[in-house]
């Protein structure tokens, strides 16, 4: 695989998006255990999926791998079947 | 000074994680559970949509299938993520989640009315 062209710049670029992906997480975890019912931990809960999305995207650029990539859809798949069932089992109790 | 290329990267990158800092913000700070998910399924959506886009530019010049994988993640994000708030939203509302008492209008109640309702035959 030909190496990617990569500076300092961009290092650090990825480095503050990590930061304040980190204090998002942690943001969308405080809701998480503080949320007064269960649909607000499902919101968090995907939110959370997305920033952990975004953890991955921001590690693959960082360290030129694409092989975490796969990650990153399945996820997408996953956390979406995640707040499906919690919300059909909100609404009737069960979830088939 | 970075290249042209890395501003291409840098720069939906930074507006990605703006915008995924902003939903978890209004995920914490608004009252109820619709105004949290306005905050988490239009913000959170978009900026993890850019952070995507971000990596797949930079894989652009070496691999073709971080790109095609890119852009169905995207698909599926901008596919998923609204359509599982809705069912979030729609299942809190007819499971009786307490509106804020910030909220003027109920909108929904003449169409979707709650499960304490009997007229409403959910089988």
């Amino acid at each position: 695989m030909p190496e990617v062209a990569m500076s300092a710049f961009l290092q650090n670029v990825c480095a503050i998006c990590l930061t304040a992906l980190l204090i998002s997480g942690g943001l969308c975890v405080y809701r998480i255990v503080i949320g007064p019912k269960a649909a607000d931990r499902a919101v968090a809960l995907d939110t959370l999926t997305s920033v952990f999305i975004g953890v991955i995207c921001a590690l693959c650029i960082m360290w030129k791998q694409t092989f975490y990539f796969d990650a990153v859809w399945i996820l997408t798949l996953v956390g979406f079947l995640g707040s499906a069932v919690i919300a059909k089992y909100l609404e009737k109790g069960r979830v088939f | 000074m970075p290249s042209i290329i890395e501003i291409i990267v840098a720069v939906p990158m930074i507006v990605g994680t703006f915008l995924m800092v902003v939903a978890s913000i209004g995920l914490l700070r608004f009252p109820d559970i619709f105004c949290r998910m306005h905050a988490a399924g239009k913000a959170g959506t978009l900026g993890v949509s850019l952070i995507i886009l971000a990596a797949v530019f930079f894989f652009v010049p070496t691999s073709v299938g971080v790109v095609i994988r890119g852009l169905l993640a995207i698909a599926f994000q901008f596919l998923t993520t609204p359509a599982a708030t809705h069912l979030l939203a729609r299942a809190s509302y007819i499971t009786e989640y307490p509106l804020s008492e910030r909220t003027a209008v109920d909108e929904l109640k003449a169409y979707l009315p709650s499960q304490s309702d009997q007229t409403y035959g959910h089988e």
